[in-house]
């Protein structure tokens, strides 16, 4: 059984994000796990949103894929615990959402015991431009096309770009 | 500039375009392009913006939570779409604020596929299936397109796209396992939206007096009869697996020419729609006037506070 | 994606690729959802049904404002608020269906419950009203659940824990957004003041439903389920006093109306609902 799980992984790894192609969701760390129970698949999924509406997409996908693999029964569960967060996108996550003219998440703030500080004023990043590499890049939207997302545009080349939020 | 700066210049914008290399914000340009350019990409923003107004209607009264997410999800991508696409033109030396000006003056147009009214919820599901389809067909050679931060938009926005006509599609057959007046709900959008959606390719490549200086700019890639032919060939099977009759007697494979032929087009009420006499035309662009107006002290607000901060 | 083959990519795959949907309608398929033994279950769906019903109807309010935005910013702004809201009524609807033992799903909650069935606070259904009054709504909304879910992070119902975990990431962007405009409103121009102002002014009425507990909430605070709203108060009015000192605001000085839940609603309420359910009843046999 050892080598269907093998199997079962490596297929659930290609299967991408239905909004951002170029991205798996094992690069988004959207795939949580995968395991063998009772001779069925068991795909583990997180949701990078309470209100993502792409969850559906994503099981029907996962499923897909599996079956077309020959892995016919197959379970898709969600987990909500503990909650994504942008530093689950790998490595190769990050290098393709560059090469997307996205720019990757710095770390996520580290938040203490207590009551969450209030943010009064805009946040000061050091957002790289994906396209020329300045630094020299101002937020032109706190939010953009989807819930994760800002949009900054860069001083040196112009270029507009969205900058995945750290969360 | 001496003339023959400018002609050297001129040399290299248009060795530039045949190596199919992209125009970038910093480089020379010629006026024209550079007017055709903003005026394509603010066209297709105001298209975004006022392409939220017949289906946003629905969010509020979406059928079921699972439907209303998906729903706010697309039409929030549409204002983002608008933003990033604005954002563009700007690199270009417009700025927003006049080019809004120009939406709600009527001097910039928008896709005319907008003017028709939504009347039932299927509706919502046609203009993904439909409309986003078109719209990605227009769209995917503008992935191409000589202008860098546009080509560079479209390649994301298409991406977007797709997800939404999938979305819809999938709405439509959806309904189509339901009950009766759900599928004939889903057969009358589509009788609605079909030819509206044919008109989106634009007149006819013998009526299309910008076709050939944008084809040799490669700010376009293919004529409209081109793409429109595409979408129809894409859309017939399809229809077929939705179990949907579209509207037009005279649609049938023709194994001669490898696709299939279809009706006349009736190019009157085009033309009617694009005046600016469409059903919703004058609804669509005062909507959009309200806000603005109605906005005003709020942008006055932010713009105040900001420069106090600058001033302490 | 090759975009030269797009058409081929949009129509060569078939329609498996689209025909996803039916039967992923429970936005909790495959989460653990066993309630544990001491807890009441009847309280617990209750209780997911408050929290629930605060966000579904604060959500619809921001759903108004979609191409009604003072600009595309907050267009989008308000869009991805109203959408999160929604994702965590989807949850705690879909909670409450598995803890009460009736099994329903999201949408008879939404759509086939009467108006005094919801058991939101008042504050939430409050007319849409001018920027204004949306900027002091959400500041307050936000500000009251950041802190509420913030203390059900360590609930012995390990789903609600879970729900809210994800919540507060969420709704702390909510209320940095909202108390950002409170201050740029505030000390704006004399306008933007005067509407801010008035805005809290004829909200403020209705902050002190929040604070008042219903017994559901008492039983479950005692149990380690739920937190008791009277507790929120210290941190709501910390927040709130920061946010108004920056914006040169006064706080309100209107008395507070007791409220609690108990499906006594303004005359905003039933509208509100008649328009969300009004295309699911009208064919209650479609599935979508």
């Amino acid at each position: 059984m050892v080598t269907t799980v093998t199997d079962a992984r490596a297929v659930a790894e290609t299967v991408t994000d239905p909004e951002l192609p170029m991205l798996t969701l094992a690069d988004l760390g959207v795939l949580r796990d995968v395991t063998e129970e009772d001779g069925r698949v068991v795909v583990t999924i997180t949701p990078t949103y309470s209100g993502c509406p792409a969850m559906d997409a994503m099981r029907a996908d996962l499923i897909r894929a599996l079956r077309a693999a020959g892995h016919e029964q197959v379970e898709v569960r969600t987990v909500l615990h503990p909650p994504w967060s942008t530093d689950w996108i790998s490595a190769a996550g990050r290098r393709r959402l560059a090469e997307a003219g996205i720019a990757p998440p710095g770390a996520a703030p580290r938040r203490a015991e207590g009551p969450i500080p209030l943010a009064l004023g805009p946040t000061v990043l050091t957002v790289r431009c994906p396209r020329c590499g300045s630094a020299d890049t101002e937020e032109t939207s706190a939010f953009g096309a989807t819930a994760c997302r800002a949009l900054r545009r860069c001083r040196a080349c112009l270029e507009p770009f969205e900058h995945v939020k750290e969360i | 500039m001496t003339v023959v700066a400018e002609e050297s210049l001129e040399r290299h914008f248009e060795h530039t375009i045949e190596r199919d290399q992209r125009i970038e914000p910093r480089d020379w340009m010629p006026d024209a392009y550079r007017a055709t350019m903003i005026r394509q990409i603010a066209q297709h923003a105001h298209s975004e913006i006022i392409g939220m107004q017949p289906e946003g209607d629905w969010i509020t009264r979406a059928p079921s939570l699972r439907r209303k997410a998906i729903l706010l999800a697309k039409v929030q991508d549409e204002a983002g779409h608008g933003l990033y696409l604005y954002s563009a033109a700007e690199t270009l030396g417009v700025d927003r604020a006049d080019l809004t000006t120009r939406l709600i003056e009527r001097r910039q147009k928008y896709s005319s596929i907008f003017n028709y009214p939504t009347l039932t919820y299927a509706d919502v599901g046609v203009i993904g299936w439909l409309v986003d389809g078109a719209a990605i067909c227009n769209q995917v050679p503008l992935c191409r397109s000589s202008y860098g931060p546009y080509a560079r938009a479209m390649i994301r926005i298409c991406k977007e796209e797709s997800f939404h006509q999938r979305q819809g599609y999938e709405l439509l057959m959806t309904m189509m396992r339901g009950t009766g007046a759900q599928r004939a709900m889903v057969q009358d959008a589509v009788d609605r939206w079909w030819w509206p959606s044919l008109m989106m390719f634009g007149p006819p490549d013998a009526d299309s007096p910008n076709t050939a200086q944008s084809m040799a700019w490669k700010i376009k890639r293919h004529t409209n009869d081109e793409l429109r032919q595409r979408f129809v060939d894409m859309t017939v099977p399809q229809a077929e697996a939705l179990g949907v009759t579209l509207p037009d007697p005279d649609l049938r494979w023709n194994a001669e020419r490898g696709h299939h032929d279809f009706g006349p087009i009736d190019w009157d009420e085009f033309k009617r729609v694009l005046r600016g006499d469409g059903p919703c035309n004058a609804e669509r662009v005062a909507r959009r006037r309200r806000a603005h107006e109605e906005g005003a002290w709020v942008r006055e607000a932010a713009a105040a506070h900001a420069a106090k901060r600058r001033d302490r | 994606m090759s975009f030269d083959n797009v058409y081929e990519a949009l129509s060569g795959d078939g329609d498996a690729r689209w025909a996803f949907g039916t039967g992923f309608a429970d936005p909790l398929a495959g989460v653990d959802t066993t309630v544990p033994p001491d807890v009441d279950p009847a309280d617990l769906a209750a209780y997911c049904l408050m929290l629930g019903d605060d966000a579904l109807v604060m959500s619809h309010r921001l759903q108004e404002w979609c191409t009604n935005a003072p600009d595309l910013e907050e267009e989008v702004a308000l869009a991805n608020i109203g959408l999160d809201l929604l994702g965590q009524t989807r949850m705690l609807y879909a909670r409450a269906g598995h803890a009460d033992g009736t099994g329903r799903g999201e949408d008879a909650y939404a759509y086939f419950r009467e108006p005094e069935e919801f058991a939101n606070v008042r504050l939430a259904e409050t007319p849409r009203g001018d920027f204004g009054d949306l900027i002091a709504k959400l500041l307050v909304f936000a500000t009251w659940r950041l802190a509420l879910l913030q203390r059900l992070i360590p609930s012995r119902d390990p789903v609600l824990a879970a729900i809210a975990a994800k919540g507060v990431k969420e709704v702390a962007y909510h209320r940095d957004h909202a108390a950002q405009w409170a201050v740029r409103l505030g000390d704006g121009t004399d306008e933007s003041h005067r509407r801010m102002q008035a805005g809290l002014d004829r909200l403020w009425p209705l902050v002190g439903e929040l604070f008042t507990p219903h017994e559901v909430e008492e039983r479950l605070a005692r149990a380690g389920v739920a937190a008791d709203p009277a507790g929120l108060r210290a941190e709501f009015d910390a927040v709130l006093d920061q946010v108004l000192t920056a914006a040169t605001l006064r706080r309100p000085e209107a008395p507070l109306e007791p409220g609690g839940r108990r499906g006594t609603h303004t005359e905003a309420l039933a509208p509100l609902l008649a328009e969300l359910q009004s295309v699911a009843r009208a064919l209650p046999e479609a599935t979508w």
